[in-house]
């Protein structure tokens, strides 16, 4: 696999995640997603931020966690034959920084739909400015 | 107005907090902590915990006695003592000095000695020099290469041929380039120790089958079905291969190759053919052992064959179709990180093989030579001969050992040095002892070459050099057999 390419590495699979730009890539891609979403008439916010949410979970489930091996072949007779890219993420080694990021980026995802939920779920009860300043002088 | 915009949204959030249900902001407020829990968790390694202490770790290293770089070796180690051959080895040679019949040899179609040959490695020499400096995909290639591949794909009736430096390496780099962690390889118990290596450095799950036994080799097959049926999405990724020689160098025996191609299409395997012994050997053109069954070469996924042997040149071969070979230009060690074959040696096979095509008339001599000399050797006594009577190479092994290797070696040791007394050069078939698998008996190597020239006699002489066989020391009357044996045989080549 490592035809044509100046660094020896035996699994790029290992270092992709690590690759100068790629978490910046990757937030724009969920961000891109997002905005699609957002321009379908359909789909209000909240119920775009949960199809962005839903996709965004499969794609990582598919790509990450369901797939197995590499699309090229390694020098080391096929040692990662059998994992998954999140199992070949640098070698195995644990809570190394993209692991965290790419554990925490759901989470966040996550929160940030529930926020949408929310601001949603209380806009017919939304409470006019008057209101508003009177419980402020209330308080 | 921005401002109470913001207070807006601040307050509405507030308020939403208020409102929501209690399980909501439980939840979320683990996954919070989740996060800042993951931001500073330590990265650590999987395996590295090792429960040993200081004190236990400072104990063993004073405990530790380092083993000699160079083990102790006996001084009459056969490595540390050299037979030396001057001149060319051809059909007479010179060891230590004196002349001998050549025996040992893989001169097998008498073409090292061929001034064709000799004329056109010359001319290559005159050409492009020694040697090419450079790998195959860093301007090693030369034209004679592509040359040499093209009329080995053509002699052999395939796609493709690609061309290796080192015969050793042609089978140990072709089996790791298709067989990876994971994949089943079948092979014969007798394979060479170049499959040997080849199949270590494949990592795969390697099931052996006893020598020349298709029923143990179905027997491992079936097996296999039965454990694919069980999971059959891994099945459906696991390739499997089975490996043979075409003439076993172990044994000297042909492989049952109609059966392999029968169990290939059962059980849906692909061939892995050796035909180093073979080619330019079995078969009425020397197309090697498909010819000599009459199988068609498209049922066989790789043959593999060093030209060392009948082409009396260096390096090895690999044909089968295009799409097989051409993975191994950028997969096959041994293509890629060794420099090119040298152009003088591939214009000096080039010459063989035209030799080979001009007079196939030579492989039929050479088979009935290995008749003769396999019928002559018959009824030696304490020896027996190992091999087929098409085989050029065979082994002599003592009929019943003395129990100990290194007894048995040193015998066999003594023949090989009286038959070089009497002028006839044998060897000893050496194997790596701790490295090989199966390990074959200690024997003596003897192998044949076709002469091309009218018959010469030789097998009075060899009959009564090695007639002399003991487990004991030599007794008065087996010394007289020999020189009365010695003086009626008459010994002419040519």
């Amino acid at each position: 696999m490592n035809v044509g390419v100046a660094h020896s590495e035996v699994n790029p699979n290992t270092r992709v995640m690590n690759s100068r730009g790629m978490w910046l890539t990757y937030a724009l891609g969920v961000g891109l997603l997002h905005i699609v979403l957002l321009s379908i008439p359909f789909f209000s916010v909240p119920v775009a931020w949960t199809l962005t949410n839903v996709i965004h979970n499969l794609g990582m489930y598919v790509f990450l966690h369901a797939v197995k091996g590499t699309p090229f072949e390694t020098p080391d007779q096929g040692k990662a034959r059998l994992l998954t890219h999140w199992e070949q993420l640098d070698y195995g080694v644990q809570f190394t920084s993209s692991r965290k990021f790419f554990t925490i980026s759901p989470i966040i995802l996550f929160l940030k739909e529930q926020k949408s939920q929310m601001i949603h779920w209380l806009l017919p009860r939304k409470i006019p400015v008057y209101q508003l300043l009177h419980e402020n002088l209330i308080q | 107005m921005a401002t109470v915009a913001e207070q807006w949204v601040l307050v509405e959030m507030v308020q939403a907090l208020y409102e929501a249900p209690a399980y909501h902001l439980i939840l979320e407020g683990i996954l919070i902590l989740w996060i800042i829990r993951l931001l500073f968790s330590k990265t650590y390694k999987l395996q590295e915990r090792s429960d040993l202490t200081l004190k236990e770790k400072e104990e063993l290293i004073e405990e530790w006695q380092p083993e000699p770089l160079v083990p102790p070796v006996s001084k009459d180690h056969p490595a540390l003592n050299y037979n030396i051959v001057s001149g060319p080895p051809s059909h007479n040679i010179v060891v230590n000095g004196k002349e001998c019949i050549n025996f040992a040899s893989f001169n097998f179609l008498g073409l090292l000695d061929n001034p064709r040959l000799k004329a056109a490695a010359l001319a290559s020499l005159k050409k492009y020099g020694v040697g090419t400096c450079g790998p195959r995909g860093f301007y090693g290639t030369f034209d004679v290469h592509l040359d040499l591949e093209d009329r080995l794909a053509k002699f052999m009736k395939t796609e493709e041929a690609i061309i290796y430096s080192y015969g050793f390496a042609t089978i140990a780099s072709a089996i790791p380039a298709y067989s990876k962690r994971g994949d089943i390889v079948f092979v014969d118990k007798a394979a060479c120790f170049a499959i040997q290596k080849g199949l270590q450095a494949s990592r795969s799950d390697i099931k052996v089958f006893n020598h020349n036994d298709m029923d143990d080799l179905e027997r491992l097959l079936k097996e296999q079905e039965i454990e694919d049926q069980k999971n059959p999405r891994k099945a459906r990724v696991t390739r499997r291969f089975i490996i043979v020689e075409g003439l076993y160098m172990n044994t000297g025996t042909v492989c049952p190759l109609p059966e392999l191609v029968k169990l290939k299409y059962k059980y849906k395997a692909r061939i892995f053919l050796e035909e180093s012994l073979s080619f330019g050997v079995l078969g009425e053109h020397g197309r090697g052992v498909t010819e000599h069954f009459g199988i068609s070469i498209d049922d066989i996924d790789l043959i593999s064959a060093n030209m060392e042997n009948s082409l009396a040149s260096i390096g090895g071969f690999c044909c089968g179709r295009s799409f097989v070979i051409d993975h191994q230009r950028l997969s096959g060690q041994g293509y890629c990180f060794s420099a090119s074959l040298p152009p003088l040696l591939a214009a000096a096979a080039i010459e063989a093989l035209n030799i080979m095509e001009e007079n196939p008339g030579i492989f039929a001599v050479l088979k009935e030579k290995c008749k003769r000399i396999h019928k002559a050797l018959q009824g030696i006594p304490g020896l027996k001969v190992v091999g087929e009577s098409i085989s050029p190479a065979l082994h002599l092994q003592l009929e019943e050992t003395t129990g100990c290797r290194e007894r048995d070696v040193k015998l066999l040791q003594e023949i090989v040095t009286q038959c070089m007394d009497r002028g006839i050069a044998l060897t000893q078939a050496r194997y790596l002892e701790k490295e090989e698998k199966y390990l074959p008996p200690p024997r003596v190597m003897e192998i044949y070459r076709c002469i091309g020239e009218p018959r010469a006699q030789v097998e009075e002489p060899l009959r009564g050099s090695l007639g002399k066989t003991q487990k004991s020391t030599w007794s008065q009357s087996t010394m007289q057999t020999w020189s009365t044996r010695l003086g009626s045989g008459r010994l002419f080549w040519q």
